[in-house]
């Protein structure tokens, strides 16, 4: 018996083990959506989470509400905003619930099983480029007329430009992302090269590749896509602009489709540009989670999340904006609030929605997550977006952002894009790739033609 | 007899004096018959009603998606519009044969079910004849061998994945030990299938191990007796006693092992989500991916009710090898 015991205990130890380096992983995983999760860790509880403020009885209003969980200042955040919501509205109670978001498919699960069994809550968080399906589908409404233009337009305009589906807007964010190019300062300085500060100083794309190779050695590498992200919405969202400012596009401008825009010239152009970077050796397809963070990488492409994990790791960084080819465009778009169609309240809804993401909730969770602001006046407010290096993606979020294309095909076309940015990757003929994919996005679009 | 035949006789004396409730007494069959009937009926109600929970479940979570599986499969079923569905015909199906992602899931799932099938039954094999022996610390090697099928397996995926990683894994530290490069595994197309079979193999030998271990124990001692007696050497004595005293076990492990390859998942969505260039896409993956991802239900109904017919066809072909062989 006591072996038994023994062995028992044994096993039970080894599972526990195991499952803490589960969560390692589920973390690390969840930085690579666009959704700008930051994520800190994953103690918070993981059911419902109720607010603390309770009904009293005469309220007249009450809004199912709910938010994806990445970290746990996050969702602090958000629940603290609640509450004060709560206090404030006599006549409205919110109910939120926190939702796993593991980067994966764990908060679109959710979606998807409510959408089917009729259960959708008043409001929920929606990922900025799927707003246009959930919109084409009729899961959620437009907003326009409890929204006057002058609380629209202190929104930063990627926001309302990823929450607009056929000039009608759906969604509002609290927080936007971005992609920067952050840089070790001592390898920069032990090579002699000057960083860009501004916008105006941004690096070609053959700056680029030049300054990369030049600080690559047998040890590092010059530059870090983190790869270690997967093959999902990171490489749309970081890889996208490079298309961009090569003056592609993933689709057409009606949406339509992506014969001619995917697989266009520019766009091949611009993945042949990133199979180079990988055949030149100067970024790797498998780096180490923290190989900015150790020293093992000069630059990085990066979102908000590598600031804090640089920071923590004790690193002399600094960021520069997005690298460009002719126009300069950055990676833009994160999680936002949408009404859906299952609300009987749709006023007291985008009431939720202003307040959620108003000039001091956009603050507050701005600190909470490091990502940046989605309302204009909180980068003034904000005095460290102000001065280097934050300045430099404040002005990228308000000067440069681009939304990522708005069609319901979206989940097929970022795999398209994603799988065509791998494959030039690991060196394989880009224009087949490409090819291939846009058979596959051109048969996902039928399914939306009239 | 006697004793009988005396006590016969009151009874029959009996009868005589009941001759006024005759017909009652006749009636006495049919009401037994009748007990027996209600008896019958009671007991098919208990049965039924002990079967109800497994009934009950297979209907709701096995016969009823199926039925709906099938269903759907002729529609345009998309996850976003539930209330919007139409029929299509056999446009879902037509589509399979052009699907290159179909194409490709299908041969890395029969590429990895043909290096599994007969690798993993033969390491099992191998280790329970090891276990079987008498070695010393025995009950520690079937506890180490058999560890890693209690542990879940998207938690031994996500454990092989740190030590299949490329720069800091274990494995490529241990490759570097003995002088050789760091390999790519995971992120390479050509080896990641291979380093998700290893992985596979090792996970899940454990458990036919134990299968093959009762099946050894089984085969009795004096066959290995009659063949030392006959001067055989060990190597006939494996193939000659031991191999055919488990044909059975092999037979009913291999089929298992064969359905449940085929019905890869886990490892890659864990691993390698796929990639690299879906190399490592099984054909359950990209049904899943289809249905939730891309929210195509009809058509990810339809690859589903074709890789059913696909695994009926090779179970029914393995049944019938297996009854040829035995006739």
């Amino acid at each position: 018996m006591k072996k038994l015991s023994l062995l028992l205990a044994g096993v039970l130890v080894v599972l526990m083990l195991a499952a803490c380096s589960s969560d390692s992983n589920a973390n690390s995983e969840g930085e690579s959506g666009s959704s700008g999760e930051n994520t800190t860790s994953d103690t918070v509880e993981t059911g419902s989470v109720e607010t603390s403020v309770e009904a009293t009885g005469d309220e007249e209003v009450m809004l199912d509400f709910w938010i994806h969980q990445t970290g746990e200042d996050e969702t602090n955040a958000y629940i603290e905003l609640i509450d004060a919501f709560n206090k404030e509205h006599e006549d409205i109670h919110v109910n939120a619930e926190v939702i796993i978001d593991d980067g994966a498919s764990a908060y679109s699960d959710s979606i998807n099983a409510a959408l089917v069994a009729g259960n959708l809550p008043d409001v929920m968080a929606v990922d900025g480029p799927y707003v246009s399906s959930f919109a084409e589908a009729g899961v959620i409404q437009p907003i326009d007329e409890y929204i006057d233009e002058e609380t629209k337009s202190q929104y930063v305009d990627s926001i309302i430009q990823q929450g607009t589906y056929n000039d009608q807007l759906y969604s509002l964010g609290a927080m936007e992302a971005s992609v920067m190019l952050y840089y070790n300062k001592d390898l920069l300085d032990e090579a002699g090269i000057e960083p860009a500060d501004s916008i105006e100083e941004a690096w070609t794309w053959d700056e680029l590749m030049e300054n990369s190779k030049k600080m690559t050695t047998e040890d590092r590498y010059g530059l870090n896509l983190f790869m270690n992200y997967g093959v999902g919405e990171w490489l749309t969202f970081m890889g996208a602009p490079l298309a961009w400012s090569n003056g592609g596009a993933l689709i057409s401008e009606d949406g339509t489709t992506v014969d001619g825009y995917l697989n266009s010239p520019e766009t091949i152009e611009a993945l042949n540009y990133v199979k180079e970077l990988f055949a030149e050796g100067v970024v790797t397809d498998s780096p180490g989670e923290m190989q900015f963070e150790e020293g093992n990488a000069a630059l990085a492409l990066g979102g908000p999340w590598i600031a804090v994990s640089a920071e923590d790791a004790g690193l002399n960084w600094g960021m520069m904006p997005y690298p460009y080819k002719d126009e300069k465009v950055s990676p833009s778009g994160s999680m936002a609030y949408a009404v859906t169609n299952n609300t009987e309240n749709p006023e007291a809804a985008v009431e939720l929605m202003k307040w959620m993401t108003n000039e001091e909730a956009t603050i507050k969770i701005s600190k909470a997550t490091g990502m940046p602001p989605a309302q204009k006046s909180a980068f003034e407010t904000m005095e460290k977006f102000n001065e280097l290096p934050w300045s430099v993606m404040k002005e990228q979020v308000i000067q440069t952002a681009h939304a990522r294309p708005s069609t319901p095909a979206y989940p097929v076309l970022t795999d398209a894009f994603a799988q065509s940015f791998h494959a030039a990757a690991l060196g394989e003929d880009v224009e087949s790739v490409v090819e291939q994919q846009v058979q596959r996005v051109e048969r996902e679009l039928k399914r939306f033609e009239e | 007899m006697k004793g009988n035949s005396s006590s016969a006789k009151p009874l029959t004396d009996h009868d005589h004096y009941k001759a006024p409730s005759e017909p009652s007494i006749k009636k006495v069959p049919p009401k037994r018959k009748k007990r027996r009937r209600s008896q019958a009926f009671q007991e098919a109600v208990t049965g039924y009603f002990f079967l109800a929970p497994a009934l009950i479940l297979l209907g709701v979570f096995l016969l009823y998606p199926m039925g709906a599986a099938f269903y759907y499969s002729f529609t345009d079923f998309y996850i976003l519009k539930p209330d919007d569905i139409s029929f299509i015909g056999f446009e879902n199906f037509s589509y399979i044969w052009q699907d290159a992602q179909f194409r490709q899931a299908f041969w890395n799932t029969v590429y990895f079910s043909v290096i599994v099938v007969p690798v993993q039954l033969a390491v099992a094999l191998g280790l329970a004849l090891l276990i079987n022996k008498k070695l010393k610390f025995r009950v520690f090697f079937r506890t180490a061998f058999f560890s890693p099928v209690v542990m879940s397996l998207v938690v031994v995926s996500i454990l092989w994945t740190f030590m299949y990683n490329p720069n800091e894994g274990l494995i490529n530290q241990l490759l570097g030990l003995i002088g050789i490069s760091p390999q790519p595994f995971l992120t390479s197309p050509d080896q990641a299938m291979n380093s998700i079979i290893v992985m596979s193999v090792w996970q899940g030998a454990g458990f036919q191990m134990m299968i093959f271990l009762a099946g050894l124990q089984n085969i009795p001692n004096h066959l290995y007796e009659a063949a030392d007696i006959d001067g055989a050497s060990n190597w006939q004595k494996f193939l000659h006693v031991t191999l055919p005293g488990l044909k059975n076990i092999a037979l009913f492990i291999f089929i298992t092992i064969s359905i449940a390859a085929f019905k890869l998942l886990v490892q890659p969505m864990i691993m390698t989500q796929g990639g690299p260039l879906g190399s490592t896409k099984s054909l359950v993956y990209h049904i899943y991916e289809t249905g939730f991802n891309y929210r195509d239900v009809g058509y990810a109904s339809a690859m589903a009710v074709v890789f059913t017919l696909i695994v009926l066809t090779i179970t029914i072909i393995q049944r019938v090898l297996i009854r040829e062989e035995r006739g």
